[in-house]
């Protein structure tokens, strides 16, 4: 349909900003994703291990 | 994690949005790109800056439990895998910024790192950049903040030893935290030079649920996730010592989820010990170790117990990092102060345009904030390519 590059501002790199970035961009948006901290991950990265799993949390 | 690689993917981290003007399909941001005092291009990551760095600081990353340098990555593995220097901690910094002044410069130059760094990667000069972009919508993903529980007074926090949250005590049984992922009492090395050497294990855990939710005082809704995240961080201890003897305190266990209950019954059969009853209070007992005051509803009796470690699942709360930030937006908050959504349009929030997902909008936890996430990207694509239908049709 378009030519015209969609672009979408994502604020916050926890898990749920990471996870509507890689969705937007697999569908062809362009992202921005802005993140306050020196690193993305959220609270999910000073996670251990994760229920119910126990899967590693990075 | 392929964020950092994405060809479709701009990754600002280190940053902060200043300023949004205009609607759905048309939004102009005004995003403030911290500095780094570090050149991103050039680091290449290697931390010899921060081997040699000489001021020491407690590390957010590690809940406080250790420390980190003035120059730091904020997690070994983090994206991108760039150092940072922490402007209020770093000496060099302070040094020039006094000299600038003209104020009496009581601090001493130190200027190690640019020394070290083989890249020429320092930057004491960086200034913040300020860029702007133009979205056609807006993800909020700004999450949760993790409820202090000081103003409890009667649970200690702060105040009796080792009585800690749960948020800290996931980085005392990490591989990558302060202890390596040994389970000491944080009596026994914090705000120490450096871990002593033969300390004992913990043994004792008691987990102390529904602190600052579904309590009037503070917030009375369920922050949901963390029954499941106490359960789990016994089982962990006792996975890694047998020997360790977990108790879990709470009104009833919420174990409502896929594989939730089944997780819970596991950690029964492992021995964790699950107590019906609100605790009352914690206090300091003669070791100096916290003792619990709770009342077991099953026998209908006031009983007390020492133990190691106490952890408080405190609440998750409204983000005030994000307030600020929800505030120039416009969103409106629900009665809790998380941002509000309806019903039938559960990732829209009150302005056209902008979404939410995650713990932004309430508690969730992570395999429910991925797929609020994924519905989220599906109802940004909706409306932004029914915008673009519309203005080709015009
Ligand atoms: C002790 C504990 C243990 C847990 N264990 C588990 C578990 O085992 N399994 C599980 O499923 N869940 C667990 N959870 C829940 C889990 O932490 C959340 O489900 C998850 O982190 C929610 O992700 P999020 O992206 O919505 O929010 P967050 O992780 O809070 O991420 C939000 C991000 O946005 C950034 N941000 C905030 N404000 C701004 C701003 N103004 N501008 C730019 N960026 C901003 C923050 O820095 C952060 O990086 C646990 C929670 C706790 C407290
Ligand atoms: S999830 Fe469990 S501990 Fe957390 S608020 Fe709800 S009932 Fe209390």
């Amino acid at each position: 349909m378009n030519e015209v590059e969609r672009h979408i501002l994502v604020i916050g790199g926890g898990i749920a900003g990471i996870q509507a970035s890689l969705d937007l961009a697999e569908m062809g948006f362009y992202v921005h994703l802005v993140e306050r901290l020196p690193s993305i991950g959220g609270k999910m990265a000073q996670l251990d291990k994760t229920f119910p799993t126990n899967d590693c949390a990075i | 994690m392929d964020v950092g690689r994405h060809p479709k993917i701009e990754l600002l981290a280190y940053s902060e949005v200043e300023e949004v003007e205009g609607d759905l399909g048309a939004f102009e941001v005004t995003i403030r790109k911290k500095a780094r005092y570090v050149d991103e291009s050039k680091c290449t990551g290697c931390g010899a800056c921060a081997e040699k760095c000489p001021t020491r600081v407690p590390d957010s990353y590690n809940e406080g439990l250790g420390e980190r340098r003035a120059i730091y990555r904020y997690f070994a593995q983090g994206i991108p895998s760039v150092y940072t220097i922490d402007p209020n901690a770093c000496r060099h910094i302070a040094w020039l910024r006094a000299r600038e002044e003209g104020s009496n410069v009581k601090v001493k130059k130190c200027g190690i790192c640019e020394k070290i760094c083989q890249a020429k990667a320092i930057d004491y000069l960086q200034q913040d950049r300020i860029i702007q972009r133009k979205v056609d919508a807006i993800v909020l993903a700004t999450g949760y903040e993790v409820m202090n529980p000081r103003d409890i007074t009667e649970y200690g926090y702060g105040k009796v030893p080792n009585v800690i949250t749960a948020i800290e005590f996931e980085r005392l049984l990490s591989a990558s935290g302060p202890t390596s992922g040994h389970l000491y009492r944080p009596s026994d090395f914090v705000g120490k030079r450096s871990i002593p050497d033969h300390l004992p294990h913990a043994k004792r855990l008691a987990f102390v649920q529904c602190v600052g939710s579904r309590d009037k005082r503070y917030s009375i809704h369920c922050s949901g996730f963390c029954c499941m995240h106490s359960i789990k961080e016994a089982i962990i201890a006792k996975e890694h010592d047998s020997e360790v003897e977990a108790w879990i305190f709470g009104m009833d266990i919420r174990a409502v989820g896929k594989g939730f209950e089944e997780y819970r019954l596991k950690a029964e059969s492992m021995g964790i010990r699950f107590i019906r009853g609100r605790v009352a209070e914690i206090t300091k007992g003669k070791k100096g170790l916290p003792v619990v005051w709770y009342e077991d509803t099953k026998t209908r009796r006031v009983q007390s117990e020492e133990f190691d470690i106490v952890i408080l699942a405190s609440a998750c709360l409204p983000s005030k990092d994000a307030s600020l930030l929800v505030e120039k937006l416009g969103v409106e908050l629900d009665s809790f102060g998380f941002i509000k959504t309806r019903p039938f349009a559960p990732f829209d929030t009150t302005r056209e345009g902008i979404f939410v997902c995650g713990c932004a909008r309430g508690p969730a936890d992570i395999p429910e904030s991925v797929a609020q996430a994924s519905s989220a990207a599906a109802r940004v694509a909706q409306m932004v390519m029914r915008e673009s239908r519309k203005a080709v049709a015009q």
